[in-house]
């Protein structure tokens, strides 16, 4: 029997959070059908990522060497299809691309790159960085993405996103019929759309997962991506660990508690932008027809959307104050019930050590 | 409950007693004043001159039974407290100091029952002690004082309340009861010959820091005495966004969101007063024309019937008017948000820090518990050994070293 | 300006009309002043004018003291005791009576005066409550109540136990005591009394009040709809579990919002309740309208700062046995409506659980559930003052006699 590999890199911001959580919560259902997502004691593939990659990353002390051997010793263990998902993968370097074909070496291997267009990838990416402790405005960061090179990027926007690079960069010696594009529908599309192309892009049946995952990357609007930055600024000095950071901002502050807000104004790319974006997407489509890959959507999905004539566009950077306010303090009364959860150290202990006492007294 | 100094008095050729009542305003210094005398008791007692407390809250206590008042739960405290409180001052041969603020409010009932309580009229001298306050400075500091008690009304609510003719409703009622001098020393001096009511005023911005101290000194017999002052003096106040963001906490923490000991803690304790309070440059709170002009005009009248009386007067009446020059009002009810999102931010990361903290102390704790309960396992009988490390525990324990300011702003000033 | 209220003619009219409502009277304070009574009048020089709540006050009690059986000398201790003293707690400052009547404020600083028949009834509750929680402490101790009858070890009534809502399960516990039937015994046969939720819940506060809490009807909602958990007595499914772990499922009777609880239960366990063996019992938890118990409520507020101990524990025992025998039925409280969706849901689940576990059930398990009716969701002022007022002059008669 043979061994398919379908590789899944990226990128980024392409629904790839409920993706991997479905595949996971899928596992045993799809290994009945000679589907295989390979898992370790982690719930997802991103320490072997990071361990490809070599790369440090932010509020993670621990040591991930020799993960990315594990998780393809446990590849090579498997019959029939077996999927590796991760879209940090998209940065790889080539010499890390070569290595990991090499470990695949013996199997069909698939490549498989989601893409989104620039007009939503950019201001979410920017939101994923503010929620990373960066500190950088939207104007400054959508300058330097228009600025920086698409080609061989240093910016790790690009690296991930640059359509032509990563799967120049990835398809080294796969044929075109190998290498899938999932392109994210337009909104509008019926929600199940977008899993419903994984799994022709990962050829599996959809009724092969039937458990549905509730986790998404979810989002925050303009006021509220600017709070935290603001937040950022400050901590900065406050100098609060990175461990710290992921559990009470990102976790507490961010997606239990802002993401939920009704009613967000969304971050979206200026008017004057969209030129740029179009000639980009326009540019990537024709390197996607002429290189002959396969794509599963449609590639039109990757020309941005201009908002209708008369959508004012409001800028991110400078949100409505009392936006911001009003976020703010949905973010005090999670962080003061998160503060006052913590028990009464004090009596808990007396209690504790009481009832230990009497454990103790007794014959 | 004996009192350590009592036995050994160097009792002063006195003839009568003399006890000093002082009854409030609230806002006035009385804190400090409470504080240095509880710090210098034993002093003060060598000195012949008696500040019956225990605990720093004592007179609090004995308030909140005289006057009947449920004070969330801290009553159950209380009783008995005034009778324990007049029997001490009935015992002491020389001159005896009782003070809270919250006395201010008290019917002529409960302060013919507290002045009977002192003791023979024959042989003992009621002074009323009362400090005030320019009414302008005091109505925006009871509003503060009201939001940092989980009050939700906007400001305009709370000025038409209390210049509302008919003073309908408890806070009025309350505001009335303990600001309102001339009837504060009606209700507790109109039996008093005025010589003995001593009205102590705050002076203006600008004199010199201790004069006020120098004042209560004056009013309360001390010059003799050498006293420990505490330095740190600061009634922490805020500026106007300030107070907007914490009405606004309060309209989403109210409801049961937040316990009592929660908001005290995190709310009025963290934010309030150790972060907000420090903020420098936000607009103060004033008074709106309208209301000033009304403050000025009934300030007169007081001012009036005051000097008809005649009491001895520590400072100036003068020093109750107002200024003439308004500083600028800067409406809390349309604050500038983006001076709102400033403080905002800052009690955000203020929190942040505070949840991090709490945890860090909450795994320390857990690691001493494990240990503890290890040497309790392994060492039976070694009970001591544990109790031992429990105090050390309780003595790093944010609720242990909470320290006697933060004990006594939970007791509050404002009815809760 | 208009006369100063403290002026002397103030003075001697305030006091004249004092003494007047002293001796019985119950002359309005407008027609006092109007007929000119007491102008001439001599007011002692330490006298000091109570407020216009607490003269009020007096008129209201002086008005039913003799249907109650309050002799003059009786009542003029109760009226000296209303004046001697300020209402408890936070309310109005106290206000000098308008003098003359309804003419304009005569100074600009103090509480504005008022006519005494103007008083607002909450004020009128506060200093009441204050005055029945001093003669409470003040009078001699209520008798012991007999509350429970022991069971004999060789009892020939069948063994019970009774459960669920506490003040119907009291009644119902004191109807079989009275006819010689006490709880207890082995393998007893269980009857759980599940009244309407909110019905239960109004009994459960009713139970705590009794017991000494300070606590108000909807602050006592809001509490426990937060919680995961209802009330140990308001929990019939887990009431009923623990019972049948004990004797098993089919012993455990599920009575629903019975029209005769007594009745039910007596036929339910086969005893008869006809004879009057013991006829002393007293129920533990008293059937109080909601306005009683919202003055046990304001009376216990006021004990938390005037007693402690064992003295607390009396005074407020003694203040639920008297407001049981001043009270007359009124309908319970509802629930206030921000508590429907809570309240329906957790009842609902209650009769779902407890049809799930099969018990024998005598009613509808539907009727646990809260139909909302159009009751008052708070005690009125009126109501409650009215059982304030009958408790002052009970007590005031009884001690006297």
């Amino acid at each position: 029997m043979t061994r398919v590999v379908y590789l899944h890199v990226g990128a980024p911001k392409t629904g790839t959070t409920y993706l991997q959580d479905r595949l996971a919560l899928n596992k045993s259902s799809l290994a009945r059908h000679d589907v295989h997502y390979p898992l370790n004691l982690h719930a997802s593939q991103f320490r072997p990522a990071l361990d490809l990659l070599e790369m440090p990353w932010g509020g993670l002390q621990e040591n991930v060497d020799g993960e990315w051997d594990n998780l393809v010793n446990r590849v090579r263990r498997q019959q029939g299809k077996v999927i590796v998902s991760h879209e940090i993968l998209a940065a790889a370097k080539p010499t890390q691309v070569k290595r990991a074909m090499a470990g695949l070496e013996g199997a069909e291997v698939h490549l498989v790159y989601s893409a989104r267009d620039l007009a939503r990838q950019i201001p979410a990416e920017w939101q994923e960085g503010i929620k990373h402790q960066r500190k950088q405005g939207f104007a400054g960061f959508l300058r330097r993405v228009q600025t920086s090179r698409r080609t061989k990027p240093n910016m790790w926007f690009w690296r991930v996103q640059s359509l032509p690079d990563v799967l120049s960069r990835w398809s080294k010696g796969l044929s075109p019929e190998r290498v899938h594009l999932v392109t994210v529908p337009q909104s509008g599309a019926p929600r199940q759309e977008l899993w419903h192309r994984y799994c022709r892009a990962f050829g599996i049946d959809p009724a092969w997962a039937p458990e549905q995952s509730d986790r998404e990357n979810v989002s925050i609007g303009a006021a509220e991506t600017t709070l935290i930055r603001r937040f950022n600024r400050r901590l900065k000095q406050a100098g609060l660990p990175s461990e710290e950071y992921r559990r009470l901002v990102r976790e507490l502050v961010v997606h239990q508690t802002l993401a939920q807000r009704p009613n967000m104004a969304k971050v979206t790319l200026p008017p004057a932008a969209f030129p740029w974006a179009e000639e980009v997407a326009e540019e990537w489509i024709e390197w996607v027809v002429g290189s002959g890959i396969d794509v599963i959507g449609d590639v039109e999905d990757l020309r941005p959307v201009a908002p209708s004539e008369g959508e004012g566009w409001a800028n991110p950077d400078r949100p409505r104050r009392p936006q911001m306010v009003d976020a703010a303090l949905d973010a005090m009364v999670a962080l003061a019930l998160e503060a006052a959860k913590r028990p009464d150290p004090h009596e808990q202990l007396t209690a504790r050590i009481g009832r230990a006492a009497r454990r103790l007294r007794r014959p | 409950m004996s009192d350590p100094v009592r036995q050994d008095v160097p009792v002063r050729p006195h003839r009568v007693r003399r006890v000093l009542v002082h009854v409030g305003t609230p806002k006035t210094g009385t804190s400090y004043v409470q504080d240095v005398l509880f710090l210098n008791r034993e002093t003060l007692a060598e000195q012949g001159i008696l500040y019956p407390a225990e605990r720093f809250d004592e007179h609090f206590l004995a308030a909140l039974d005289l006057m009947e008042l449920h004070w969330g739960g801290l009553e159950t405290q209380a009783v008995g407290a005034w009778d324990r409180l007049a029997e001490r001052v009935r015992e002491w041969p020389g001159t005896v100091i009782v003070s809270h603020e919250i006395l201010a409010n008290a019917t002529r009932q409960q302060v013919r029952r507290a002045l009977d309580s002192f003791g023979d009229p024959a042989t003992t001298e009621v002074h009323v002690v009362l400090s005030a306050r320019d009414l302008v400075r005091q109505v925006p500091a009871e509003w503060q004082e009201n939001v940092k008690h989980r009050r939700t009304f906007d400001y305009r609510t709370f000025l038409d309340k209390i210049t509302d003719p008919a003073r309908e409703g408890e806070l009025a009622s309350w505001f009335w009861g303990v600001q309102e001098v001339p009837d504060i020393l009606e209700r507790w001096a109109g039996s008093l010959p005025a010589d003995r009511v001593h009205l102590v005023t705050v002076p203006k911005p600008g004199a010199p820091r201790d004069l006020l101290w120098q004042r209560f000194v004056t009013a309360l017999g001390l010059e003799d005495v050498e006293l420990e002052l505490e330095t740190d003096r600061a009634n922490p106040s805020m500026g106007v966004p300030e107070t907007v963001l914490v009405r606004r906490v309060n309209q989403r923490v109210n409801n049961g969101v937040l316990a009592n000991e929660d908001y005290r803690q995190l709310v009025r304790e963290l934010l309030a007063h150790r972060t907000l309070s420090r903020r420098t440059g936000s607009p103060r709170l004033a008074l709106p024309p309208d209301v000033r002009d009304w403050a000025i005009d009934l300030s007169e009248s007081w001012i009036e019937a005051l000097a008809a009386k005649g009491y001895d007067v520590v400072g100036a009446l003068d020093e109750l008017r107002p200024d003439a020059v308004a500083p600028e009002f800067c409406d809390p009810d349309a604050p500038d948000e983006s001076q709102v999102a400033d403080a905002a931010v800052e009690s955000v990361v203020t929190l942040l820090e505070e949840a991090v903290r709490l945890r860090h102390v909450e795994q320390r704790l857990n690691r001493d518990l494990a240990s503890a309960l290890a040497e309790l396992d392994r060492s039976r009988g070694l009970w001591f050994r544990v109790k031992r490390r429990l105090v050390n525990i309780a003595d790093d324990n944010r609720a242990a070293a909470a320290g006697l300011a933060l004990y006594r702003r939970a007791r509050g000033k404002v009815p809760g | 300006m208009t006369t100063r209220p403290e002026g002397p003619a103030y003075a001697q009219a305030v006091w004249s009309w004092a003494e007047h409502l002293r001796g019985g009277g119950s002359t309005p304070w407008s027609t006092w002043v109007a007929s000119g009574s007491g102008a001439d009048a001599t007011v002692p020089p330490a006298w000091s004018a109570p407020g216009a709540a607490q003269l009020e006050l007096v008129r209201r009690l002086a008005g039913l003291a003799p249907a109650r059986g309050v002799d003059p000398a009786a009542f003029r201790a109760l009226a000296d005791v209303v004046v001697a003293r300020s209402g408890p707690g936070r309310g109005l400052a106290q206000q000098p009576l308008s003098f003359p009547p309804g003419g304009a404020p005569g100074r600009r600083f103090g509480a504005p005066p008022t006519d005494p028949s103007d008083v607002p009834p909450a004020e009128l509750v506060r200093v009441a409550v204050g005055t029945l929680t001093q003669l409470l402490l003040e009078g001699p101790a209520a008798p012991a109540e007999r509350t429970e009858l022991r069971r004999r070890r060789f009892s020939r009534s069948p063994a019970f136990a009774l459960a669920g809502a506490p003040v119907t399960t009291s009644a119902v516990r004191r109807a079989l005591g009275v006819a010689g039937h006490a709880e207890g015994g082995r393998h007893p046969r269980v009857v759980l009394v599940a009244e309407p939720l909110d019905e239960t819940l109004a009994q459960v506060w009713s139970g705590r009040v009794q017991r000494g809490a300070p606590v108000r009807w909807g602050g006592f909602v809001e509490r426990w709809s937060r919680r995961r958990t209802l009330p140990p007595s308001a929990d019939f499914v887990r009431l009923a579990r623990q019972w049948a772990r004990e004797v098993g499922r089919e012993r455990v009777h599920v009575v629903v919002a019975p029209a005769d609880p007594s009745g039910t239960v007596a036929d339910l366990l086969g005893v008869r309740l006809g004879r009057e063996r013991h006829p002393e019992l007293r129920p533990r938890w008293k059937n109080l309208s909601p306005a009683a118990v919202d003055v046990a409520r304001r009376v216990n507020a006021v004990l938390n700062v005037r007693a402690a101990g064992p003295r607390r524990a009396e005074a407020v025992r003694a203040c639920a046995s008297l407001l049981a025998a001043v009270d007359t039925p009124a309908p319970r409280l509802a629930l206030p409506e921000r508590f429907g969706e809570w309240a329906t849901a957790r009842a609902t689940r209650l009769a779902d659980d407890l049809r799930a576990d099969g018990y024998p059930v005598h009613g509808d398990l539907v009727r646990v559930v809260p139909r909302f009716e159009s009751l008052p969701t708070a005690p009125r002022h009126d109501d409650v003052l009215r059982v304030v007022v009958d408790a002052c002059l009970r007590r005031a008669a009884s001690t006297s006699s």
